[in-house]
C-alpha cells in the first residue's frame, strides 16, 4: 500500500522500485563519491560512508564542482550508479548527470511537495520516470493511500 | 521539443561528422531534461583534458575510447579530432604538472599518458593552458556572451563579475558544447532568470582573502537550489582577487551559478537593481559566528607537525606570487615541509623573469603549474601526514580523501607554519597580528 504519492516532471522514462537514500544537502561534486563503489566520501555529508549503488537517490539538486556529473558518469561505467533519482528542482549539473546516466528520473516538484523533506532514507520508493509519479512506502509504518 | 536552426539540423543529420552529431544529440537530450526549447551559440569554453583519476574506471589505453565512453557516454569509438571553429577553447587543470612528475610521486608512464590525452585535445583545437583560472590567459567572456566552463568558480565569476552567460553544466557537456558550439538556452543563458532571489546582509567584517572564502561558504551552505543571492555589506577595498575567492567557494558550497554584489557587479548597482522589481524569497544574515562556523567546518582542530603546505587555489596571479616572495624573503622553509605555489605555466615564466621563482626556491619552496593537489589526488597527497592550504576549496576537497589532519589559514599563517614545520593554535583564523 502506497503511503503517499508525489508528482513531479518525469524526464527519463522507466519504472524502478528500491530503497531511498536522501541527501538533503546533495552530494558535493569532484570526489563526493567513490565511483568504484558508489560510497559517499564527502567529509561533511550526512550520509558519509553509505553507498548510492542501486538506490533511489533523492537530492534537492546538485552541489559544488562542475565535476559533478562525471563522478556519477564514472559510477555508471562501474555499475555503482543509483537505479533512479529524484531532484527537487533540476539544475544544469543534475541535468547533465541525468543525460549521461539515462536512469529513470523525476524532477521539479511543487513547492509543498519537497521530496527531500517527505521521503526518508530507507523508505521504499517506486518511481515512474514517464509520468513523474513517485510512490513512497514509509519504512516501519502502516501506510495510507492518498493522491 | 527543441527548435533547431539550419546549422543544428545539418549537424544532427551527420553532415559534419559523427563526433559533432553525437555531441548535438547529447545537447538535445540535455535540453529536454532541463525543459529548454532552443539552443544558443557558445563562443568561450574551457574543457577538462588529461588522464584524470575518475577516468580510471575505463580500462582502455586509447584516448579516443576513453573520450567516447566517458565524455560522449557512447560505446562506439569516435575520434575526438575537432571542435567548434567559432569557440575559444582552453584546457582546465590536468592531473599533472606541466613539466614534472617526480615531485608528485607520479610515474613517467602516467605523465606520458596524460601528455597523450592533452595532445589529443590540442589536435582537436583546444589550447592547452592547464588552469582553473582561464582569465589569467585571456579567456574572458564579455557581457551577454554564452560560455561553458569546467571550473565551477569560473561559472559564478563569468555570470556575476563579467555579466557573461553560463551554467555549471558538467565536464561532459562542456566538451559537447565546445565541439558542436551549442548549449541549451536555459538558466543563466536567459536574461529573465538572472535576477536575485535572495538577499544576503553581511554584518561581519570581511577583508582578507580568507574571509571572502569563508563568506562564500557561509552563504552557499544554506542556499536553496538555483537561488540567486544579492550580497550587501560595508566592504572595504573590494578587489578581483577577493571576488574570485568568494565565487570559488560559493560555487563549491552550493549549486549557485550567479551572485550579485551590490555596488560592485554589473547587474547590481544596488540590491533593488539586482532584484529587478521582484520580492526576495528569503533573507540571510551573515554575522561573525557564521564565518567562524564556516571556518571550523573545514580547519581541523588542534595542531601538530606538518609536512605539506600548498598555496594557490584558484591558481595564483603574478601579484599573489610577488606578495608571497615579499613575505618569504629571508625566511627558510622547514626541511620537512613540501612548500608549493600553484599557478599557470606562462605566469611561472613571468615569475622566473622577475626573480620570484629564485626567492621561493632559495627559501626551500617550489612553483608548480597546470594542476593542484586535489586534482592529483592520493598518489601525491598520500605521502603526507599534516597538510595546510590557503584555500577553503582545496582544504575541503582534500579532507574528503584524507584521514590526516588538514588545516586552513591565510597565506601568512601558511608560510609561518611552513617555516616552523608545525601548525599551531596561533595560525588559526581569526589571527591577531
Amino acid at each position: 500500500m502506497a503511503a503517499f504519492t508525489l508528482r513531479g516532471r518525469g524526464v527519463i522514462p522507466g519504472i524502478v522500485e528500491g530503497e531511498a537514500l536522501v541527501c538533503p544537502k546533495s552530494i558535493t561534486g569532484w570526489g563526493g563519491i567513490d565511483p568504484q563503489t558508489g560510497i559517499i566520501k564527502q567529509y561533511d555529508n550526512v550520509n558519509l560512508g553509505k553507498s548510492i549503488m542501486g538506490k533511489i537517490l533523492v537530492m534537492p539538486g546538485s552541489k559544488g564542482s562542475n565535476g559533478w556529473s562525471c563522478y556519477f558518469g564514472a559510477a555508471r561505467v562501474t555499475g555503482a550508479a543509483p537505479m533512479g533519482w529524484i531532484f527537487t528542482r533540476i539544475d544544469s549539473s543534475a541535468g547533465v548527470a541525468t543525460t549521461v546516466l539515462q536512469i529513470p528520473t523525476v524532477v521539479d516538484f511543487p513547492e509543498d511537495q519537497d521530496p527531500c523533506r517527505l521521503i526518508s532514507s530507507g523508505d521504499r520508493v517506486r518511481l515512474n520516470g514517464r509520468t513523474g509519479e513517485v510512490e513512497i512506502f514509509k519504512s516501519g509504518g502502516v501506510g495510507y493511500e492518498s493522491g | 521539443m527543441v527548435r533547431l536552426d539550419s546549422y543544428e539540423k545539418r549537424l544532427l543529420a551527420g553532415k559534419e561528422g559523427r563526433l559533432k552529431q553525437v555531441c548535438l544529440e547529447n545537447i538535445l537530450r540535455y535540453a529536454e531534461v532541463l525543459g529548454a526549447e532552443e539552443l544558443c551559440e557558445v563562443t568561450k569554453a574551457t574543457v577538462f583534458c588529461g588522464a584524470h583519476n575518475y577516468l580510471n574506471v575505463e580500462t582502455s589505453d586509447s584516448p579516443d575510447a576513453v573520450f567516447s565512453r566517458m565524455n560522449l557516454a557512447v560505446d562506439e569509438i569516435i575520434a575526438f579530432d575537432r571542435t567548434y571553429q567559432n569557440c575559444t577553447i582552453q584546457s582546465c587543470v590536468s592531473p599533472c604538472d606541466q613539466y614534472e612528475h617526480e615531485p608528485f610521486n607520479q610515474s613517467g608512464d602516467f605523465f606520458s599518458k596524460n601528455s597523450e590525452f592533452l595532445e589529443q585535445a590540442r589536435r582537436a583545437g583546444v589550447t592547452i593552458t592547464g588552469t582553473c583560472a582561464p582569465y589569467l590567459t585571456g579567456w574572458l567572456p564579455i557581457r551577454g556572451e554564452h560560455f561553458v566552463t569546467t571550473e565551477s568558480g569560473v561559472t559564478v565569476m563569468g555570470n556575476s563579475i563579467w555579466g557573461a552567460m553560463g551554467n555549471s553544466d558538467g565536464i561532459e557537456a562542456a566538451f559537447w558544447s565546445a565541439i558542436c558550439g551549442r548549449t541549451p538556452r536555459w538558466g543563466n543563458h536567459v536574461e529573465e532568470n538572472r535576477g536575485a532571489t535572495h538577499v544576503v546582509e553581511v554584518k561581519a567584517p570581511v577583508n582578507s582573502l580568507l574571509e571572502w572564502d569563508l563568506l562564500g561558504r557561509a552563504i552557499g551552505d544554506p542556499l536553496a537550489t538555483r537561488a540567486v543571492p544579492v550580497i550587501s555589506g560595508e566592504f572595504q577595498r573590494v578587489t578581483f582577487q577577493k571576488l574570485r575567492q568568494l565565487c570559488t567557494t560559493l560555487a563549491i558550497s552550493s549549486n549557485c551559478e550567479i551572485c550579485h554584489l551590490a555596488g560592485y557587479t554589473p547587474e547590481a548597482r544596488n540590491v533593488e537593481d539586482a532584484l529587478r522589481g521582484g520580492k526576495p524569497a528569503g533573507t540571510l544574515v551573515i554575522d561573525e559566528p557564521a564565518l567562524q562556523q564556516a571556518y571550523e567546518a573545514v580547519c581541523d582542530p588542534g595542531g601538530g607537525e606538518i609536512d605539506f603546505v600548498s598555496l594557490g587555489c584558484p591558481h595564483y596571479d603574478i601579484d599573489q606570487i610577488k606578495r608571497v616572495c615579499d613575505y618569504l624573503k629571508g625566511k627558510r622553509i622547514s626541511p620537512n615541509v613540501h612548500f608549493m605555489l600553484w599557478t599557470v605555466y606562462p605566469l611561472k615564466a613571468m615569475a622566473d623573469e622577475n626573480g620570484y621563482t629564485r626567492i621561493i626556491e632559495e627559501a626551500g619552496g617550489h612553483i608548480y603549474t597546470s594542476s593542484c593537489p586535489g586534482t592529483m589526488g592520493k598518489v601525491f597527497l598520500g605521502n603526507y601526514n599534516g597538510l595546510v592550504f590557503d584555500s577553503l576549496k582545496q582544504a575541503g576537497s582534500v579532507k574528503s580523501d584524507m584521514s590526516k589532519p588538514v588545516y586552513f589559514g591565510d597565506v601568512f599563517s601558511c608560510i609561518d607554519a611552513a617555516v616552523a614545520g608545525r601548525w599551531e593554535e596561533k595560525h588559526r583564523w581569526p589571527r591577531s597580528r
